[in-house]
């Protein structure tokens, strides 16, 4: 912000990120579920040095440490397995703490790869109308027309497991989204006075599109991200359940998730259970911050 | 109003149905995998062996320890090395009434090679036969091309159809489809055909004409049921009586529950870890410019690092026994020196890595295939994780099996997890696909993935082939078995145990090959 207007004048008046903060404070569920998603995201980051156990160590692992209860004691590496130990051995509370970094680092760099995907697509196309923008939004169309988790499905077999992969197959089935909800706004915009002054100016049309339409477009499109985030982290869950997500030995929520399956029936219920409340209450938290968000940042909602 | 009447009545109907016990007399059975085909001649696959096991026999049948015991032929004798007569039985006529003869046998072994489009042969079972002929009505001559040991063996696979009910205008007499379609599907066996939908239940009921101890059950299902949790869910629920395969993880509870009885079956289908060792940089190791597997001191320390009792108890929940040979100890040409599993040794792993060159290891991509055996990838990661420990790094790649066995065949592992069943009750046959050196015309070393070769082994192997006499054979078997296990060219893991859980006190004979038959399920009374 401050980099790309070095000579705006300081004004007294609150800035706009300082009436978003005291606006979204007013609401106590989604302080809530800010405090939440605080206390889920810090430790996964962090997951390194807080967590008893690196679950993707494999030769750490002892097969003879499997199943075990949530509270037992390891007898080789004498930590508490606060959340018990999974079929392979790994500790449960450490494997979540690693899978939420993973889940959380295909959720943002997915997220971010499609919005900026997405705004330029979208932006590109409003700005410049006519046949581009029919062609543009008719791929758009297309995309959406294809359900997401088949699309994400197809395009792994092809490109194989991996982190960076799954990060890809989702850039591809989310960036629509973004490029319809950009094409939206920049639409209005277009016409504004501002919009034709640069055009007078004679400014090159990327130069108008990113530098002057782009900042008055943002509000809808962080509210779509911030949404699309708990949807990214849901589509990567989902995918790794079905087997063909992260590597075996990288688990992340979703494959703990699977993982655990095999082992309900027996009453083992904690390495599905754990993974699967984390899962719930990441999702629930980004849900109640997005919420309110777009609650805030639509002027029609606005009290 | 109308609507909700109707629905009302619809669950009520539902729910006396659920209420009303099963016949007595009907058996239901979850199977984990369907049959491709009901031609009992198009696909070599055990769904398919199974289901034509229900209606048809062969002349000479494996019991459940595989050896080959006397089914449609009552005797048969080795009257020269190439030459088998067959005694048939004089009592037996098919399902539709017709008697059973030697032009039943003719036209089967005739039909094999004909039927088209095959994806695996039953040619496999008949290629050593060079002709077949009756003597007379009952009595049936085979000659093969050179001495082969393992014809009794091999013909268990090969069912009698009948000569008139099979026959068509197609060269195979009845196709492949009209099979399916249930036209022509006239056996022996203790069970007729009543209905087969691709992907949903095969239905038999009993054959009145049998001409061995009839079958408990007037009506067979054998509904497919992929998932085993599902499985498991139905046995419990009491949909289906019978189920292959219970979730290992399960297992302890299904023993200690009243209700339900555990079959075993005596251990068979090995689970080895195969290496690749061509001469080449090999595709998933790094850390090293050379193959590293080349060396049979590290093969050994991959060997010695893997703890089988662990891997056995925890992750296969007992359904396995820790294996050191490629055959259990029960069969013919196993290795005396291997018969018990070596227990772990993580320093001597360590001391013969370094003393190879590679002090601090090396990586390696351990391919596996997702679902195919019991607990694959589950293994797969816990040997990863073994060897990790003593300094080779290794990934896990999982893939489904199509994808699995496809970069198996184009050598895309520098290690992976493999299985082998062996159906004939000897090394050979298992030695012959895994360790002969590849050959694909003679059709040598087809599952050898590492591509291990040793002319020496070969030659036993070849020598085996042709020696009649099983103690002799046996001896050079063993022989060949352990060169290949003294020089670590295959790391073998566990046997797996086949088990089945079964309802309401039934009981039945586990078998090796895994085939589920219901005639040979019974109630406990």
């Amino acid at each position: 912000m401050s980099t790309a207007s070095p000579q705006a004048p300081t004004v007294a008046v609150e800035t706009p990120f300082q009436r978003l903060r005291s606006q979204f404070l007013e609401n106590r569920l989604a302080t809530f579920g800010l405090i939440l998603l605080a206390l889920i995201i810090v430790p996964s980051v962090l997951a390194p040095w807080v967590a008893p156990q690196n679950p993707f160590d494999i030769g750490k692992l002892d097969i003879f440490e499997s199943q075990l209860p949530p509270g037992s004691v390891s007898e080789s590496l004498g930590i508490t397995y606060w959340l018990g130990t999974d079929g392979q051995g790994r500790d449960v509370l450490s494997a979540i703490l690693y899978g939420m970094r993973t889940s959380l680092i295909v959720a943002f760099v997915s997220v971010t790869g499609s919005l900026l995907i997405g705004a330029t697509i979208g932006l590109t196309a409003a700005y410049f109308g006519g046949k581009v923008d029919a062609l543009l939004m008719r791929i758009v169309d297309l995309q959406l027309s294809f359900p997401a988790i088949l699309l994400a499905l197809i395009l792994l077999s092809v490109l194989g497991q991996g982190i960076d992969k799954v990060i890809i197959a989702l850039i591809v089935v989310q960036w629509a989204y973004f490029a319809r909800t950009a094409r939206g706004t920049a639409l209005v915009e277009r016409n504004r006075e501002y919009v034709q002054a640069a055009r007078c100016l004679a400014l090159s049309p990327q130069r108008i599109i990113f530098r002057h339409m782009l900042p008055n477009c943002m509000p809808p499109l962080i509210v779509i991200a911030t949404i699309d985030l708990a949807h990214a982290i849901a589509a990567e869950a989902t995918l790794s359940y079905l087997g063909i997500g992260v590597p075996v030995t990288q688990p992340s929520l979703g494959m703990l998730i699977a993982n655990g399956f095999e082992f309900m029936l027996s009453g083992q219920y904690w390495i599905s259970f754990f993974p699967g409340i984390a899962l719930a209450l990441i999702i629930v938290a980004i849900n109640l911050v997005g919420d309110h968000l777009r609650d805030i940042l639509n002027p029609r909602s606005a009290q | 109003m109308r609507l909700f009447t109707g629905t009302l009545a619809t669950s009520v109907a539902a729910l006396m149905l659920g209420a009303m016990p099963l016949h007595a007399a009907d058996l239901m059975i979850g199977i984990k995998s369907e049959p491709s085909s009901l031609d009992p001649q198009f696909h070599v696959l055990a769904t398919n062996m199974q289901v034509a096991f229900t209606m048809f026999e062969p002349l000479v049948m494996m019991d459940a320890f595989a050896v080959p015991q006397p089914a449609l032929a009552e005797s048969w004798e080795n009257v020269t090395p190439t030459e088998w007569v067959f005694n048939l039985r004089k009592d037996v006529t098919f399902s539709d009434g017709s008697p059973f003869t030697a032009e039943d046998v003719l036209f089967s072994f005739d039909r094999v090679a004909k039927v088209p489009n095959s994806p695996s042969a039953y040619t496999l079972f008949t290629r050593q036969i060079e002709s077949v002929e009756a003597i007379d009505d009952y009595t049936v001559k085979m000659t093969t091309f050179k001495p082969y040991p393992l014809l009794a063996a091999d013909i268990t696979s090969v069912v009698i159809m009948s000569h008139l009910a099979a026959a068509g205008d197609a060269p195979e007499g009845k196709t492949t489809t009209e099979l399916n379609r249930g036209d022509g599907l006239i056996g022996t066996g203790p069970f007729t055909f009543v209905s087969w939908q691709k992907g949903a239940d095969f239905v038999v009921e009993r054959n009145p004409n049998y001409w061995g101890d009839a079958p408990e059950w007037d009506t067979v299902t054998m509904r497919p049921m992929t998932n085993a949790a599902a499985r498991a869910a139905a046995l419990l629920a009491g949909d289906i009586a019978v189920m292959e395969d219970p979730p290992t993880a399960n297992l302890s509870d299904f023993e200690n529950n009243p209700d339900l009885t555990i079959a075993k079956a005596p251990a068979g289908r090995v689970v080895y870890i195969a290496l690749d060792q061509q001469d080449r940089e090999s595709p998933g190791i790094s850390g090293t410019d050379t193959n590293p597997l080349m060396d049979a001191r590290v093969r050994e320390a991959l060997f010695i690092s893997i703890d089988r009792y662990g891997i056995v108890d925890r992750v296969m929940g007992g359904l396995a026994e820790p294996a050191g040979d490629l055959v259990p100890a029960h069969f013919l040409g196993s290795s005396p020196d291997h018969a018990t599993a070596p227990t772990v040794d993580v320093e001597r792993a360590k001391a013969l890595l370094t003393e190879a060159g590679y002090p601090d290891g090396f990586s390696i991509v351990l391919g596996s295939p997702n679902g195919r055996y019991v607990n694959d990838v589950r293994i797969a990661q816990t040997i990863a994780s073994m060897w990790s420990r003593v300094g080779v790094t290794t990934e896990v790649e999982a893939s489904a099996p199509p994808v699995f066995f496809q970069n198996r065949d184009e050598m895309k592992y520098s290690a992976y997890l493999g299985a082998w069943g062996n159906g004939s009750g000897e090394n050979l046959t298992t030695l012959n696909a895994l360790i002969n050196t590849y050959d694909r015309e003679q059709g040598k070393g087809t599952a050898n993935g590492g591509r291990y070769s040793n002319p020496e082994v070969d030659a036993l192997l070849a020598e085996a082939a042709s020696t009649m006499d099983d103690a002799a054979r046996g001896a050079i078997l063993s022989q060949a078995d352990s060169m290949v296990l003294n020089d670590f060219g295959i790391i073998p893991v566990h046997y797996e145990v086949p088990v089945w859980a079964l309802r309401n006190g039934l009981t039945m004979e586990g078998r090796a090959d895994q085939y589920t038959l219901p005639q040979y399920i019974v109630s406990a009374e």
